[in-house]
């Protein structure tokens, strides 16, 4: 499959601050790609750097296999940061400004308006419009013109719980056509969710990438109880050369596993050692307790 | 350029600022004509004196550059107020270049300052045929260049104020840095220049587009001055408009939106 954007060793410097460091990431077409970290950690800089608004300071990105042009960017939608509209205008008067900007016929308007669920509201000025509406009329903007590709940059932001989910629901939605999607978050939960590959970010660097499933595969969780007792368990686990590590948690052994290895070479290798498992669960790590895991392998 | 000027009027039509703005400036060039055409002198209305063709086109010219300023805040106001609203970053993102939102603004300059001109042009055939004697309708067209100067004028002061809004991106503060240059700081350094130098200096070219009538009366009371003739003042005019015009390009491109 082919890269809808490939970004190669991007820089921001904002006076001594590095907001990005060499970042090089690569969107496969297709993706819901998740663009993760927590706040400040130089997710709105990138998306903003590909989508033209900021200078970078080094480093390139291509976008469809080519420079960014007018011609590339009819083919994004794109919410960056905050939803950005005339408030003295309705929220249909501003569709259409966008429309003429990305040269959309103005027939597309209402069936956007549907999709976000403002064609009730479309006649009322955007400043009277709640956090909410603002959000979903800045989505509807990005869908405007059909695009390949939609960049959200925290687009649950300010919503509420039904909001979220409705938001979340269009996603899925969009996706489901075969469009490609960048969203950056900070929410792991929406991630997790939502996406199909991630990239995490902090302080401007990237600590992990890939499909989501990979990252969260690797670090599988193995609980084991019974057959013997717990010190015992302990101590074969910890000779066993595909257990990464071994510890006791509330009256089970917590084991992590080689990559390549599974729970059945674990239950044969205690059963040849004449012990039968009591209990034997897998648990994937939540996204939740990666994420922290991978942010604090750099705070050391 | 055409469409860049429709989607500039989707925005500007409805929004009651910009209205609210050209109905003053239209008010007080009227009423600024008007007032001028009733005083007085030596029991005489100067009206009838001043609004005579050909020479009305040169002093209606003059007095409608004294209120330059307030088109200049408009074009602020519409250029800070894209920032405030951040729908320059929005324009980008959607398709627009840098070049796309200076020619946007510029041909909204373009837009307004025909606007005025052709007002200025309609309010002199109205005074001129009101205070008239014996008019002669040959010579009412005679010497209304001024009115395409008075253009060229506008289209200055306003490109200026594109310009310092672009650079400054705050509304108040843009319009005191725009009323500071154009009403004190310029005049301070003139002052500290040789008058073959300071002729050149934007004001006071733009200034020249639009020559008292009553020059000889001035310089007896100030000095003799060194100005360009508004012919040899339209070139640099031009030259300065485009200075502005590039200059906020450049802004555009070295900044983040």
């Amino acid at each position: 499959m082919a890269d809808i954007l490939d970004i190669q060793g991007l820089s921001k410097r904002y006076g001594a601050v590095l907001a990005l460091d060499q970042l090089s990431i690569k969107v496969p077409q297709g993706s819901i790609y998740g663009l993760l970290g927590p706040n400040g950690s130089g997710k709105t800089t990138t998306l903003g750097i590909v989508l033209d608004v900021i200078n970078a300071s080094a480093g390139t990105y291509r976008w469809f296999g080519q420079p960014i042009s007018k011609a590339t960017k009819r083919r994004i939608g794109a919410l960056l940061e905050t939803p950005n509209f005339y408030p003295y205008l309705t929220g249909e008067e501003n569709l259409r400004i966008t429309a003429d900007v990305k040269r959309v016929d103005h027939s597309r308007i209402p069936a956007v308006l549907q999709t976000v669920g403002l064609a009730a509201r479309k006649a009322n000025k955007f400043k009277g419009y709640s956090l909410g509406m603002k959000q979903r009329l800045a989505i509807g903007a990005a869908l405007l013109g059909d695009p390949e590709v939609l960049v959200l940059d925290e687009p649950t932001n300010g919503l509420d719980p039904e909001g979220i989910a409705e938001v979340r629901g269009l996603i899925m939605d969009i996706a489901a056509q075969g469009k490609t999607i960048i969203l950056a978050s900070h929410l792991l939960d929406e991630v997790e969710k939502v996406c199909t590959h991630m990239a995490v970010l902090r302080n401007g660097k990237l600590k992990a990438e890939g499909p989501v499933s990979s990252i969260m595969a690797t670090n599988d969780l193995v609980f084991i109880s019974g057959g013997a007792p717990l010190e015992a368990l302990l101590q074969i686990a910890r000779a066993l050369p595909f257990v990464t590590e071994a510890r006791q948690v509330n009256q089970q052994i917590q084991l992590t596993l080689q990559p390549n290895s599974d729970s059945s070479d674990l239950n044969r290798a205690f059963f040849a050692q004449g012990i039968a498992l009591g209990q034997l669960v897998v648990r994937k790590k939540s996204l939740e307790s990666q994420f922290l895991e991978i942010i604090k392998a750099d705070a050391v | 350029m055409t469409s860049l000027l429709r989607i500039e009027l989707r925005k500007l039509l409805p929004y009651s600022t910009f209205w609210v703005l050209l109905l003053l400036q239209c008010c007080l060039l009227f009423i600024f004509f008007y007032a001028r055409g009733n005083v007085m002198v030596n029991g005489q209305m100067a009206g009838a004196e001043l609004y005579q063709f050909p020479k009305l086109w040169m002093h209606l010219a003059y007095i409608s550059s004294f209120l330059n300023l307030i088109p200049g805040i408009l074009i602020i106001i519409l250029v800070s107020d894209e920032y405030a609203f951040r729908t320059l970053r929005q324009q980008v993102i959607d398709g627009f270049s840098r070049a796309n939102l200076v020619q946007s603004k510029y041909s909204i300059i373009l837009l307004l300052a025909l606007l005025l001109a052709a007002y200025v042009l309609f309010l002199g055939l109205g005074f001129g045929l009101y205070h008239g004697q014996n008019t002669d309708t040959s010579s009412i067209f005679t010497d209304s260049q001024y009115i395409f100067y008075y253009l060229v004028q506008l289209v200055g002061y306003m490109s200026l104020a594109m310009l310092v809004a672009f650079l400054v991106r705050k509304t108040g503060l843009a319009i005191m840095v725009f009323m500071a240059y154009t009403l004190v700081v310029e005049r301070l350094i003139q002052w500290q220049t040789p008058d073959a130098l300071d002729k050149y200096f934007p004001m006071k070219t733009l200034g020249a587009l639009t020559p008292n009538p009553h020059a000889e009366i001035e310089q007896l009371m100030l000095g003799v001055t060194d100005t360009l003739s508004p012919v040899q003042a339209l070139a640099p005019a031009v030259l300065y408009v485009t200075l502005f015009c590039f200059l906020s390009y450049q802004l555009l491109r070295s900044r983040d939106l």
